[in-house]
């Protein structure tokens, strides 16, 4: 069985990352367009934009899974040759990292706790390549600044670093303009 | 003078290890060697933090990288991007944004070969000879 393709995406916000993607899933033939979408609203604005996008997709013909942690289970949800698109690393790091701060118990604090979601991560990327006929990961340019929370950033880069070597193709996006490093 | 340069944690010293295999004696982090010396400089920007910190003038800093860059030796500089967040209210963490991306400049101006490194992939923005994208390369 013969992995999907990956195809890994980064720019900063506003760059057209998440358009350019949704064009390469379209055009991969996919038996459906599947739209995993790690956002969670936190205002209502941003709880309107994820309806409209939502609803947006759902005209356009996407299947949408709500998937904010635990990509692995968004794994039963995927079928054979769907074209998959994964937007976006940055949030879902951050609700992972971030996960028992109601508790007030980090995960970033716990020893070994990001570590597994870690193995965890890339075991459902190449769980989903192996059912997927293409998949593309979107993610944020977060790294071009000194350090605000080294914790995440260095996790952020390690990630990427990870997606960029495994992936088929890697494009840094800037303003609309899709760079293929990869 | 080769420079490797990318945002933080984006694999640029294992790509100095791994594709330039340097000597690991003279790898210095956030320290300048001597004139003449051959070293990787990973770092730089820690480096000019401590001395904006320590109150040492702008001019007194680009002086000692200037004179060190154009002394003899064989060195890689490893340089992180701390340049595209948000400009901040302190003034020393200006200070040192600026310093830095002055340093840098001068830098850029001065290497025979820059590589920049996105994601561990690494991509010449100068030296090539080719496929350069920059006009004011040869400057």
């Amino acid at each position: 069985m013969v992995p999907g393709q990956l195809t890994f995406i980064s720019g900063g916000v506003r760059s057209g990352k998440s358009a350019y993607a949704e064009t390469l899933v379209r055009g991969a033939q996919g038996k459906r367009n599947v739209y995993i979408a790690s956002g969670v609203a936190r205002d209502r604005e941003m709880a309107e934009r994820i309806a409209r996008h939502r609803k947006d997709r759902a005209q356009d013909g996407w299947w949408t899974i709500e998937q904010p942690q635990q990509l692995s289970e968004a794994l039963p949800l995927i079928r054979k040759n769907d074209a998959v698109l994964w937007d976006c690393v940055t949030t879902w790091l951050a609700n992972e990292l971030y996960e028992g701060f109601e508790q007030g118990s980090l995960c970033a604090d716990t020893p070994g706790c990001m570590e597994r979601k870690w193995q965890e991560l890339k075991t459902a990327i190449d769980s989903i390549r192996m059912k997927a006929v293409y998949v593309a990961v979107v993610s944020n340019e977060l790294l071009d600044e000194p350090l605000v929370d080294q914790t995440y950033q260095e996790w952020l880069g390690k990630i990427h670093q990870w997606l960029a070597s495994s992936a088929d193709e890697a494009i840094e996006m800037e303003n609309g303009l899709a760079i293929r490093r990869k | 003078m080769h420079i490797v340069f990318g945002g933080a944690f984006n694999g640029k010293r294992k790509y100095v290890k791994e594709q330039l295999k340097p000597d690991p004696s003279v790898w210095l982090e956030g320290e300048l060697p001597q004139r003449g010396e051959t070293a990787v400089i990973a770092g730089l920007e820690q480096w000019i933090r401590k001395q904006l910190e320590q109150q040492c003038p702008e001019q007194d800093i680009i002086a000692a990288i200037r004179e060190l860059a154009e002394s003899a030796g064989d060195r890689i500089w490893i340089l992180t991007d701390i340049s595209r967040g948000i400009v901040p209210i302190d003034p020393l963490e200006r200070e040192w944004r600026d310093v830095t991306g002055r340093s840098y400049q001068y830098l850029f101006g001065k290497a025979q070969h820059i590589t920049r490194i996105w994601y561990g992939i690494p991509q010449t923005i100068k030296g090539d000879g080719r496929d350069e994208y920059l006009h004011e390369n040869w400057g």
